[in-house]
């Protein structure tokens, strides 16, 4: 009994000593950091007016000045758009992707590997390659479209293409990520329910509708979850390819609250538009949560 | 094992299935091969159509890269990206492990908290950290992006060490803490070697990610610790458009990525994942 409560004891001690030091880094690095963003978005701080970062007599002035903001309704416009049309493509080509490459062949397990290239790539080197494919001069691209007698516009900085190109090439980098979720989950459907629905007569398209999907169905969402959620992030692709333009055509809120900060030294009304961003990122967290317990209760 | 009677979906690939396997890579990576062979050609060859399919490959870009500022920013990119790593694990693995063998209440919420921190946009800390070390002058210095990036490597590490520390048996620890060793040495000496190629695969995730950091270094740096992504974006805006230097600029930047990436590409999902999914 008591020999228990001593290894008892020596463990909680090694518990907290081996959880002390990450969890103070942690609240240095970010806990202080997300305080200090909350205080700094409460005040009119403008780099250029040192004295307005402790300013707090109007503390909501920045919120309240958030509904008006045309160029900030717009940029969460255009992120919805983004992350709508983005986050489509990619759960519907990395399905199709899936279905495509889940084979049981040595050479296609090889292959695999490859179709992982765009997701692990630098993002800066993604922009870059996309950068290449939409100069006229250099791409094999405008080349071909030449060739077709087709003329194509410049799509990045064209006001109806520009939106257009970021998703194309958003699509491109994160297509391997939901391939890599969906082929996870194909390859642990039980043989047996297809072959009973063969043998029973079902078509291909009739045990994809009624086996297949519905078996998916949950990581497809969830691996839509994740990407809804990062695709807030997209700040690379809009940095090299149009920065915000033409206009603000393609400006995400992430962009805007970039320019606000260190372009017109804005940093408290900055603060207030992260925030506002960092709130709905946990919004969707806290649904992916939800559903990978709910995932797991059910398996 | 393989009888006749093989399954309608996991047969083998049939010809069809592997000819559009193939045309479907080959369409995918052509962007990135573009990329990879534009760094070989001369500016006149950039600029030539149709491009010659075969051509002399030239390393001239490469070679004025090496001559330029590149080869620093490439030195700033790989200690800052090491030294986090480190730093990330020191501190976490042993977080990990206590926090996989504890079943107290709260686990869930620091559960909750470590993801969001993993889900923030990274302007969230980027204007809090730029203040605080235009402050105390942590600007452009390879310190100032360590420490950043251990903000997002550390909750990582706590996350993807969890499962692996949950695969190690419970009776083999409880077998030496009845010997009398106390839970320091049965985690150094037992547990922890088991867990070694957890711990490699962590830690090539943890570089990555600090490697591949773009936005970051962008704002808290300017040319003392300037990183090679931005080095690179660099080129665009100060050298002119000198194609074949910044192709091959951003083929260097993803090499190290493209070798390490592949070797840890089954926890690639996991990672990326974090705790909310189990990959």
């Amino acid at each position: 009994m008591s020999g228990k409560g001593l290894v008892d004891a020596e463990r909680r001690r090694f518990n907290a000593f081996a959880l002390a030091p990450s969890l103070i880094v942690l609240f240095m690095i970010a806990g202080l950091p997300a305080i200090y963003l909350v205080m700094t978005s409460l005040t009119p701080f403008q780099l250029v007016n040192p004295g307005s970062s402790t300013d707090f007599s109007s503390p909501l002035r920045n919120y309240r000045l958030l509904p008006g903001d045309p160029r900030f309704v717009n940029s969460l416009w255009v992120q919805a758009k983004l992350s709508f049309w983005g986050v489509l493509f990619q759960v519907l080509l990395g399905m199709l992707l899936a279905l495509l490459l889940h084979t049981q062949s040595r050479v296609v397990e090889f292959a695999r590997t490859f179709f992982l290239i765009p997701m692990v790539l630098p993002p800066i080197v993604v922009a870059i390659i996309w950068k290449l494919i939409y100069t006229p001069d250099i791409s094999p691209l405008y080349y071909a479209a030449g060739l077709l007698n087709i003329a194509m516009p410049s799509l990045t900085s064209s006001v109806d293409f520009a939106l257009t190109a970021i998703i194309i090439a958003d699509t491109w980098e994160w297509l391997p990520f939901t391939f890599l979720m969906v082929l996870a989950a194909l390859q642990t459907i039980p043989d047996e329910f297809s072959e009973a629905a063969l043998v029973d007569g079902a078509n291909r398209l009739q045990i994809f509708f009624y086996i297949t999907l519905p078996f998916i169905t949950p990581i497809l969402v969830i691996s839509g979850m994740f990407r809804l959620i990062d695709s807030v992030k997209a700040f690379p692709l809009v940095f090299l390819l149009t920065g915000g333009g033409p206009g603000s055509v393609t400006e995400v809120t992430n962009y805007y609250a970039y320019l606000l900060a260190f372009d017109f030294n804005e940093i408290g009304y900055s603060s207030s538009v992260t925030i506002v961003m960092l709130l709905l990122v946990v919004a969707v967290s806290l649904g992916v949560v939800w559903m990978g317990r709910r995932r797991e209760a059910m398996a | 094992m393989s009888g006749g009677m093989s399954g309608p979906i996991r047969r083998s690939a049939s010809v069809r299935r592997l000819v559009a396997i193939g045309v479907t890579l080959i369409v995918l990576l052509s962007p990135f091969l573009w990329l990879l062979q534009m760094s070989f050609k001369s500016n006149d060859l950039i600029l030539q159509f149709p491009p010659p399919l075969i051509f002399t490959p030239t390393l001239q870009n490469y070679a004025s890269l090496w001559q330029g500022a590149f080869p620093a920013s490439f030195v700033n990119s790989l200690m800052s990206a090491s030294f986090s790593t480190a730093l990330a694990l020191i501190l976490g693995v042993p977080a990990a492990y206590a926090l996989s063998r504890w079943a107290g209440r709260g686990k869930h919420a620091l559960s909750f908290a470590i993801l969001v921190t993993r889900m923030a946009p990274p302007i969230a800390f980027t204007i809090p950290f730029f203040l605080f070390y235009r402050w105390i002058g942590l600007l452009d210095t390879v310190t100032g992006l360590v420490l950043v990036y251990t903000s997002f490597n550390l909750p990582l590490v706590i996350w993807m060490m969890q499962p692996f520390f949950e695969t190690v048996p419970p009776s083999l620890e409880e077998a030496a803490l009845v010997d009398g060793a106390s839970t320091r040495v049965v985690f150094l000496q037992i547990v922890l070697p088991m867990v070694t190629p957890g711990v490699a695969a962590t830690a090539i995730l943890c570089f990555l990610y600090a490697w591949n950091d773009f936005f970051f270094a962008l704002i808290l740096t300017r040319t003392n610790a300037r990183t090679a992504p931005v080095a690179v974006v660099n080129f665009m805006n100060y050298e002119g458009w000198e194609w074949g230097k910044i192709a091959a600029g951003g083929s260097l930047v993803m090499a190290p990525v493209l070798i390490f990436s592949l070797a840890v590409r089954r926890y690639l999902v996991s990672g990326l994942t974090a705790g909310a999914v189990k990959g």
